[in-house]
């Protein structure tokens, strides 16, 4: 069942003040290598990230897929940064690189204050395990055949081994977690996977990954398999982990209410053909938003008709998405219903909106309300 | 000759059928005896109309939308009730090579999952020739060029798609050849079950498009399932809300959206965030979606969940499922709640 979360007590506490310590120290605090499996101090950071995939396929074969082209991040402890964008986009290599299971061909990446482009493979392996992934699917993210129990043990008798603890600390902490992510030690730990819904089993998820202590986690589409009852319960938990254990969330996802909903404080990134071509505090690229792209990827979130006003300016891209278009001005350029020839010649280049913290990649910005808003007496 | 077989050589524009389903009670088999998966559920598909069937996973809206193909399978069957549909009759009652016929003919339909459906070892064109083959199909010119043109139609390069394997297609483009699969043999009644899950937001916009536009032009009935409200509210302009088998609210969705009445349909509105607005108005729902096992025998199946009956405790609520029935207000509402008879009664009551 799940149930209200308890004081945080013991090892939770510690990774607490850990988390406040580091809150607005940038960057440089720990070198994330100490015994007690590094500290969340420093901001999570990603300069000019690259990543090129040989094409799969008869089709593109032997092609060169730029999934990347140099994307920058950053994410504050506690924070929570949302990528959007169409399938294909590159979210999911970006999340794949950060939790170090994707490697980049270039860029920088910061984790923990450190940069880890100048380590050995074998030294980054420390730092990534920071980075916790959460799939979309939670009902293959767990072993069925083993209890929840001894699916969190093993990462915390690894975790004990390395820290010198005992093996009632292990107890201990399995219940915390558990606690932490609001579900009841006693019911959910002899349970199977099958045993429990969505829901939970998303949270058991979290809470395997929250065994390790992480500085961030990144979450691709981890509620879109959960029922729409459930999910808030989810993207409530995450938000209340960012607040309470200093825990940055990376936040990929097609649904861009969700995304909002989980990081309204947070930043909004929009990524089109492995670039980004917008972003800026979420709730003024949301209500604000300045690129051709963005505008379409807003305009095709359905309106709640009867609830909700469809904005005045909807529009949709001229062409679907087609890998093939060119690539030497703006890589919308071929689907942007505004596009000049400067924009099918010149490659505009992310940058701020009249000095504010908004950016985007467009020569010709402008507002659109394309954003359905509430009807007036609802 | 089948209905089907005739219907592609003649293009005539015939009246939507409507589709009445009455009193319809689904079990499936398990190790605890045969459980109702959908139960004494009544609905209506006006002509001509798009309805969406949405309820949480496991409510019962695919094994609902497979009765209309007359595709329940074992372990499950049809324990009771009537669907019937203009033109075919009462699909409980038909022939299993009636069905047959009907299935894929008369009424068009995209599983869900349609997107991993399409046989990857044949391409697309292969696939329509068999479609035709196993519905009695003599004219492939005639289905060839029906099919192109619902391909063109959907912004598609026709002759490429019928070229094409399953894994050469990208999500949204499949989900489209499903549409035209389901269409080609000039259905009036379509069944969509899921269309959209898994695609981006615009490829998601573009296929409810399509939808419409295919729904409009060629005069369907079409009953379309998904956890989406959000899509409903897109697309269709009558709204039906299922809960443990259960249908629990119907009517038309821009009312329903605003004034949700049943508790659940409520509870499950008020659960979506919103891309604008107060963030804080989304509520979580407490507790979980009943499975077969666990769906309430007796009393009504959101009783555990309602935050109407946790306040007041109706005895009704405890004793008997409430039946689907219209609100006072005239507005053609059907809600199976106790709570709303109550208070309906009350008002009319004082009116009186
Ligand atoms: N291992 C790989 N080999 C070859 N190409 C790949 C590989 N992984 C990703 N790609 C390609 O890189 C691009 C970006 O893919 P990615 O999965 O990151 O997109 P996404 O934005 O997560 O899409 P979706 O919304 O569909 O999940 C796509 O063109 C994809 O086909
Ligand atoms: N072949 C089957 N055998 C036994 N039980 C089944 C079978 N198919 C479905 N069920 C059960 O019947 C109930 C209704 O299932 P159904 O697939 O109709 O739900 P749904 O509303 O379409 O859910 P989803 O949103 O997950 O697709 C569920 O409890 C499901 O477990
Ligand atoms: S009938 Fe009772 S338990 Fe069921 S929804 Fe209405 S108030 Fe709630
Ligand atoms: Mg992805
Ligand atoms: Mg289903």
């Amino acid at each position: 069942m799940i149930h209200k979360k308890r004081s945080l007590d013991g090892a939770t506490r510690e990774s607490l003040d850990r988390a406040t310590n580091g809150t607005g120290t940038d960057g440089t605090g720990t070198d994330g290598t100490g015994t007690d499996g590094t500290g969340t101090a420093g901001a999570i950071e990603a300069r000019g990230i690259v990543k090129s995939f040989k094409a799969r396929g008869d089709v593109l074969a032997g092609r060169t897929v730029r999934a990347l082209r140099g994307v920058d991040f950053r994410i504050p402890p506690g924070g929570a940064a949302s990528f959007i964008g169409e399938s294909g986009c590159g979210k999911t290599t970006l999340g794949r690189i950060l939790a170090g299971v994707e490697s980049f061909d270039s860029g920088e990446l910061v984790l923990g204050g450190v940069p880890l482009a100048g380590l050995a493979p074998r030294k980054r392996a420390p730092h990534f395990r920071r980075v916790q992934l959460i799939h979309q699917d939670p009902y293959s993210a767990l072993n069925p055949t083993r209890t929840v129990e001894s699916i969190l043990r093993d990462p915390l008798a690894l975790r004990a081994k390395q820290t010198g603890q005992s093996r009632a600390w292990i107890d201990g902490r399995a219940r915390e977690v558990l606690d932490l992510v609001g579900l009841d030690p006693g019911y959910v730990l002899p349970r199977f996977p099958h045993q429990l819904s969505g829901g939970m089993r998303q949270r058991v998820v979290i809470a395997r990954a929250l065994t390790v202590d992480p500085a961030a986690l990144v979450a691709d589409e981890a509620v879109s398999m959960i029922d729409v009852s459930l999910r808030l319960g989810v993207l409530n938990l995450l938000r209340e982990l960012r607040s309470t254990l200093g825990v940055s969330v990376l936040f990929i996802t097609h649904d861009v209410a969700t995304a909002r909903y989980i990081g309204a404080d947070g930043e909004l990134y929009v990524i089109y053909r492995g670039e980004i071509v917008e972003h800026g505090p979420t709730e003024t690229v949301l209500a604000d938003p300045v690129h051709p792209y963005t505008q379409c990827l807003l305009s095709a979130i359905p309106v709640l008709h009867g609830v909700e006003q469809p904005g005045a300016d909807r529009l949709a891209p001229t062409e679907p998405l087609d890998e093939s278009q060119p690539e030497d001005g703006c890589l919308f350029a071929a689907r942007c219903p505004f596009a000049t020839d400067r924009c099918r010649t010149e490659h505009p280049e992310l940058g701020h909106l009249g000095g504010t913290a908004h950016e985007h990649a467009c020569f010709y910005p402008q507002r659109r309300s394309v954003v359905a808003t509430p009807l007036a007496d609802t | 000759m089948t209905a089907a077989t005739q219907a592609t050589t003649s293009t005539a524009a015939a009246a939507p059928p409507a589709v009445t389903i009455r009193d319809l009670t689904i079990v499936y088999r398990t190790p605890a005896g045969e459980l109702p998966a959908v139960s004494g559920v009544d609905l209506d598909l006006p002509p001509g109309t798009i309805t969406g069937l949405v309820g949480e996973s496991g409510s019962g809206k695919s094994t609902l939308a497979l009765s209309l193909l007359g595709a329940v399978q074992r372990p499950g069957r049809i324990a009771a009730g009537s669907i019937h549909v203009d033109g075919l009759g009462n699909l409980v009652e038909l022939s299993a090579k009636s069905l047959q016929e009907a299935r894929g003919g008369e009424i068009g339909y995209v599983f869900q999952a349609a997107q991993n459906s399409l046989n990857p070892l044949k391409t697309v064109g292969k696939q329509l020739l068999d479609l035709g083959r196993s519905h009695g199909v003599r004219d492939r010119t005639a289905l060839v060029r029906s099919a192109k043109e619902l391909l063109a139609g959907m912004g598609l390069d026709a002759a490429r798609v019928l070229d094409s394997y399953q894994h050469e297609l990208s999500g949204g483009m499949r989900q489209r050849v499903g549409i035209m699969f389901a269409l080609v043999l000039n259905a009036h009644v379509l069944v969509l079950d899921e269309p959209t899950t898994a695609l981006d937001m615009i490829s998601q916009a573009n296929v409810l498009k399509i939808v419409r536009a295919v729904h409009t032009e060629r005069g369907l009935t079409t009953l379309l399932v998904t956890h989406d409200i959000g899509v409903v509210a897109e697309v269709a302009e009558r709204i039906a809300v299922m809960y443990g088998g259960v249908v629990v609210e119907q009517g038309e969705t821009a009312d329903v959206l605003r004034a949700p009445k049943h508790p659940y349909a409520r509870a499950l509105i008020n659960a979506i965030p919103r891309v604008s607005g107060d963030l804080s108005a989304a509520r979580p729902l407490p507790g979980r979606p009943p499975t077969l096992g666990t769906i309430p025998t007796r009393g009504c199946v959101f009783r555990e969940r309602c935050a109407v009956y946790a306040e007041r405790q109706l005895p009704a609520c405890v004793a008997e499922q409430p039946p689907l029935a219209p609100v006072a207000d005239g507005s053609g509402r059907l809600v199976a709640c106790h709570a709303v008879a109550v208070e309906d009664q009350q008002a009319t009551g004082e009116t009186a």
